[in-house]
């Protein structure tokens, strides 16, 4: 039986698209509902299929074979059926996908990325230590755009003095306009903006992951033992710096403003650091900044007794199904006490977040700097913005007063 | 069925039997043992599923490869008997296993 905006069990019609921004300014009552009354969703109007419960996304997300990254991860990319460049894995299956995954799963480990805490926390204290005394903050103008970017450029070897230039490129290629599926470029992927830097590292090699890229020998998807071509290496590269930008740039914005609303909790976590990666761990789970991921279905497959037929799109809703209340009781709660489950905010199995070691020390130490300067804030919620982007789900601006 | 013991690193004990086959990552996400992530699935990719090995142990629960011992060299606090749960596959011999989990995986 079809749910798509027929009336559910609730009596309203159930809609939901990925790109429409007054659904997501506030998803979680309608993704309640669909977990309840359509667990199995299908949208008509853009012909793609949803699932939204814990168990259904993990699944789907566990089964690479079924459901594929081939054609893209995102539902906009798979329509428009796309030739994915060789080395953009993160849009590849296996083999490719785990031939080019293996050059890069050493380089964002827990241990190096720990290492990096030192130069994270100078850089914070860069972007914080002038705020202390004004009485205002913004989360992401003052923080979420610059730390990420930096740590990223630093990691790639890019000169500080152009990473924001480099930063704001990416950017601009992941940008959606309000309300509209994003417009697909080609070339947004294909390494622009990087192209000087990758020929000025050949010419002078440092201690950089981009002189790594350029130099290390790996195992390809045919058996030959190669280095990767300067085309893969620029691909490399510019999925590392995009997929590293805005995602751990949001979640510094969600630290804010969730923060915000529970001022208990935030000034029992500044007076006990320990508590912070547990605080972390439930923002990312409460407003994950990857909310959806998109598959493509290779076979038919049965899915809460519908067959879903191979050649569909299937939508993982990341964001609802780290609010089940099947896996979570009062889900829509922060509670850093929870000793929570593992939450999907990073994904699951070979797709899962090569980052997300960064974004957890990112974002831990970023808190941590926080609350050491401003253990109290309220968010400006007329003035903060909430970014059109159908790509990762978070703000634009969130200032704050500082107390 | 084998019995597998998980000791959190705040001492907690989690015993659970085990059915031959799955991955001692599978049983702990499987059974609410927190402390392993996991977050690769077990394609040994993302070294959050370190456990240690109890020492009378270390010898009977299978040879790392390459690919293991590679990224056991970046988990947090490596020890000797550090392994990559997800690449131990629970059988009958392990019976009585124990190992315990590390202060945080990441």
């Amino acid at each position: 039986m079809s749910n798509n905006s027929e009336a559910g069990p609730g009596g309203k019609a159930i809609y939901w698209d990925s790109f429409n921004p007054e659904i997501s300014a506030n998803p979680y009552s309608l993704y309640k509902r669909l977990r309840d009354e359509a667990p199995l969703y299908y949208n008509k109007e853009h012909d793609f299929y949803a699932v939204s419960r814990f168990a259904d996304v993990e699944r789907c997300l566990a089964d690479h074979q079924s459901f594929s990254s081939a054609r893209g991860d995102i539902f906009e990319i798979i329509k428009a059926n796309i030739d994915v460049p060789p080395g953009m894995f993160i849009w590849e299956d296996p083999p490719e996908h785990t031939a080019y995954r293996a050059v890069v799963s050493r380089v964002f480990t827990p241990r190096r990325m720990n290492d990096l805490a030192g130069k994270i926390r100078a850089y914070c204290a860069s972007c914080l230590d002038p705020l202390v005394g004004t009485g205002r903050i913004d989360f992401i103008a003052d923080l979420g755009a610059k730390l990420p970017g930096g740590v990223i450029g630093m990691l790639l070897g890019i000169p500080e003095q152009d990473r924001d230039i480099v930063r704001e490129r990416v950017e601009a290629s992941l940008r959606t306009e309000a309300g509209q599926p994003m417009s697909v470029d080609q070339t947004s992927f294909q390494g622009e903006g990087f192209e000087e830097y990758i020929d000025w590292r050949v010419k002078n090699p440092s201690s950089d992951l981009m002189t790594e890229l350029l130099g290390v020998e790996f195992q390809d998807a045919t058996g030959t033992r190669r280095k990767l071509t300067r085309e893969e290496v620029l691909i490399f590269v510019n999925v590392i710096a995009g997929a590293g930008n805005e995602t751990t740039n949001r979640l510094i914005g969600w630290i804010g403003r969730v923060l915000s609303d529970y001022p208990e909790q935030r000034r029992e976590i500044a007076a006990n650091s320990a508590l912070i990666p547990a605080a972390i761990e439930e923002i990312l789970r409460l407003d994950p900044p990857s909310n959806q991921v998109a598959r493509y279905v290779t076979r038919d497959v049965e899915i809460h007794g519908q067959t879903v037929a191979a050649g569909s799109v299937l939508q993982c809703l990341i964001a609802a199904a780290n609010r089940d209340e099947r896996r979570y009781s009062d889900p829509d709660r922060f509670d850093v006490h929870r000793e929570a489950a593992p939450h999907l905010a990073f994904g699951r199995g070979i797709h899962a977040c090569l980052g997300s070691a960064l974004a957890r020390v990112e974002g831990r130490i970023a808190l941590e700097e926080i609350l050491k300067r401003f253990p109290d804030w309220t968010v400006d919620l007329e003035n903060a913005r909430m970014s059109p982007s159908s790509s990762t789900r978070g703000w634009d601006a969130v200032p704050a007063f500082t107390h | 069925m084998p019995r597998i013991t998980y000791i959190e690193y705040n001492g907690k004990e989690h015993v659970l039997d085990l059915a031959p086959g799955m991955s001692l990552m599978q049983g702990a996400v499987a059974n609410d043992v927190r402390g392993i992530i996991g977050e690769c699935g077990g394609a040994c990719s993302c070294a959050t599923c370190h456990v240690y090995v109890a020492p009378e142990w270390v010898d009977r629960v299978g040879a790392k490869s390459a690919n293991e011992e590679a990224l056991l060299e970046e988990v947090c606090d490596a020890q000797p008997n550090s392994r990559l749960s997800c690449q131990i596959q629970v059988t009958d011999a392990l019976d009585g296993l124990v190992v315990r989990l590390p202060a945080k995986q990441v």
